[in-house]
């Protein structure tokens, strides 16, 4: 530009105020673009796919308090009742829910024994009935049949001969392949083999916060316990009504237990990244905020710089600058103040997101993002700027001769 | 040549009208030394003003250089100056933050030159008026008709045709204004057109013609200076 040199030497000589500035442009570029980042990490989070047909499934839990109980028969009963229910695709027992934040967690080994490297994931027991119950995609391999599920006594300690994993544990599992996965023995509790038979393509673990929570494996049990969830999905559209229906009908087909916590996989979901909302709300607040003090004191500096300028303005202009020339002078001025923020600001976000690397395990700062930053900031400034800019634009040529 | 005839040029704040020139008429020709003095307030520097095209004049024809200034928008009248015309400021009105060269400098950005043709004006000029070994000082490193000179060179580099100077050695102790006088007989005598407000009698007798500004009306034209008086006999 015309006077970029005779720019750069001025503010050389008022380093002070453009050097507080680009110091809040950099702590701006700083914060923002790892806030925006740590908003991103939650959003994707929160983006990944459960496997569950979210939008028409939910549950209750059954809870058994009467002596002499026939957990097995009543099972068998309710679920041909709910399975038989007008609208309801299919229903399973189930010990625990995705995304709902409590459940279980096992190891699987490549070979028996102590001190082999287990990966751990999420258990879900099931009967044949889940993936159709759940909504799940098999990918690979075969279901369980009627013939494979066992009957599971509280704090029983052995385990099923089958089990369907997900494609991410199984690619965790067989790196090379997942796909081969199918038909491989793996072994549970350190030494029980088990045989995979299916693959998923998704179904996330309880805990939304956990780093395996793609890792789930179906077995298949049908649990004799005083306390378990039933899990249930319906037609398009008939969740909401059959809610009520079915709770009723448990409840009254048997007076030996309660019925309780009926809710839908929607909320559910929503429940367990609640924290993350509010956090996402909280950093997009600061980055606006932290956005606006810059950009506002980007116009108190140009306005008290303009001001203190303004015989010098006039002069400029009676020695032939046009009105676009100031405007652009204060422009470009803003531009290099940016331009040192920014560099700084690079800097500073860098080393920020290394530290929040190493210290809270998050994955690095994309190129993408500081880019956005550096951009964002430079159309933050130039925006600022233009009233102020404009202000010195309007400053009469006659100011030359008229102020002392 | 620089011809005004009828400006009027009316000031109007909120509940006051000043007029502050009234039928103004005016020839300078080309090569002339022209001072202007008059009593406080009589719109001399309104005058200056309208002359340098840094105010615009309420009617009236002002032509400059054949050209009719009154057709000229904004960005016409801001070329034009930087054509045209140099200014020489009472206050000297130098850019704090920027050494002699850069200074010098200002105007010849805006004419568009390259950097060569700028450096070679710079140097040219500052050696004109003396100061080519201070071109990295500060204006505030510098006396005051020291620094007037370097605005003298700023004004000279664009090889302006008018020299509009408004108490150009208001700021200077007598010693220092008769030097800048000099300089600025000497400037005349290589072809520039000078047009200078002062307050100062026996300066304004130095230029070839003395005009005076009276409640916004030239009432006297023609005042042959005693040098020229000199050169005649
Ligand atoms: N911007 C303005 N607004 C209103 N009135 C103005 C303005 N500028 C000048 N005037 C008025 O116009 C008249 C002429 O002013 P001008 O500055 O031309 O006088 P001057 O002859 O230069 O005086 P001095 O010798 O004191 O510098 C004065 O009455 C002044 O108050
Ligand atoms: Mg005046």
């Amino acid at each position: 530009m015309l006077e970029t040199g005779l720019i750069l030497r001025a503010l050389a000589r008022n380093k002070i105020g453009a050097l507080l500035i680009a110091l809040q442009i950099a702590l701006t570029m700083t914060i923002m673009v790892n806030a925006i980042f740590m908003i991103q990490d939650r959003q994707h989070q929160m983006q990944r796919d459960s496997g569950l047909d979210e939008a028409n499934t939910f549950y209750l839990t059954n809870t058994v308090f009467g002596q002499d109980y026939n957990i097995q028969a009543h099972l068998q009963t309710d679920l041909h009742m709910i399975r038989n229910t007008p609208g309801v695709i299919d229903a399973i027992q189930i010990n625990a829910v995705p995304l709902s934040s409590s459940g279980w967690s096992m190891a699987l080994q490549h070979e028996p024994g102590e001190d082999k490297d287990a990966v751990g994931s999420a258990i879900y027991m099931v009967d044949e009935h889940a993936i159709n119950s759940m909504g799940l995609e098999l990918i690979a391999g075969i279901n369980f049949t009627q013939e494979d599920i066992e009957l599971r006594k509280d704090g029983q300690s052995t385990w099923p001969a089958k089990t369907i994993i997900t494609k991410a544990f199984a690619e965790n599992l067989y790196p090379d392949d997942w796909q081969s996965a199918v038909g491989k023995t793996v072994y549970i509790s350190q030494t029980q083999p088990m045989q995979i038979i299916g693959i998923v393509k998704a179904l996330q673990a309880p805990w939304n916060g956990w780093n395996g929570v793609e890792r789930s494996m179906l077995v298949p049990f049908h649990r004799e316990s005083k306390g378990s969830y039933y899990f249930i999905r319906t037609e398009e559209g008939r969740r909401d009504a059959l809610m009520p229906i079915i709770e009723k009908a448990l409840a009254e087909s048997d007076k030996e237990r309660i019925i309780r916590r009926v809710t839908t996989v929607e909320d559910t979901r929503k429940r367990s990244y609640r924290q993350h909302n509010a956090t996402n709300k909280i950093l997009t607040t600061v980055v606006i905020t932290l956005t606006l003090i810059t950009g506002f004191g980007i116009v108190g500096l140009a306005i008290f710089s303009i001001n203190r300028r303004t015989k010098q303005i006039g002069t400029r202009r009676a020695l032939g600058a046009t009105k676009r020339q100031i405007m652009s002078y204060f422009m470009m001025e803003n531009f290099i103040i940016s331009a040192i923020g920014n560099v700084i600001g690079c800097i500073g976000a860098v080393g920020l997101n290394m530290w929040l690397v190493s210290t809270f395990n998050l994955s690095p700062i994309s190129f993408e993002l500081i880019a956005f930053g550096v951009v964002a900031l430079f159309i933050v400034g130039q925006l600022a700027v233009l009233y102020p800019a404009r202000k010195a634009a309007m400053i009469a040529p006659a100011t030359a001769t008229r102020t002392i | 040549m620089l011809v005004m005839k009828n400006i009027n040029k009316i000031f109007q704040t909120a509940d006051i009208q000043t007029h502050a020139l009234r039928d103004f008429c005016l020839q300078v020709n080309e090569g002339d030394f022209v001072s202007v003095t008059g009593p406080s307030g009589s719109g001399k520097t309104t005058f200056l003003n309208i002359a340098g095209l840094l105010e615009t004049y309420t009617d009236g024809e002002f032509l400059l250089d054949g050209e009719d200034v009154g057709t000229l928008n904004d960005n016409g009248r801001s070329r034009m100056r930087n054509q045209k015309i140099g200014f020489i400021f009472q206050g000297f009105n130098l850019i704090p933050d920027l050494n002699l060269y850069d200074n010098v400098d200002v105007p010849l950005r805006y004419r568009g030159f390259n950097a060569k043709e700028r450096k070679r004006r710079i140097e040219e000029n500052l050696e004109r008026v003396g100061l080519a070994s201070r071109m990295k000082h500060l204006p505030s490193q510098l006396s005051g008709g020291q620094q007037q000179r370097v605005a003298i060179a700023r004004a000279l580099a664009t090889d302006p045709r008018f020299l509009l100077a408004d108490e150009p050695t208001g700021n200077l102790d007598s010693e220092m204004a008769k030097g800048v006088l000099t300089l600025l007989e000497e400037i005349n005598q290589q072809g520039t057109t000078i047009i200078m407000v002062t307050h100062d009698a026996e300066l304004a007798q130095r230029a070839k013609r003395t005009i005076q500004v009276k409640d916004g009306r030239v009432s006297e034209l023609e005042i042959v200076s005693p040098q020229m008086n000199q050169a005649i006999a």
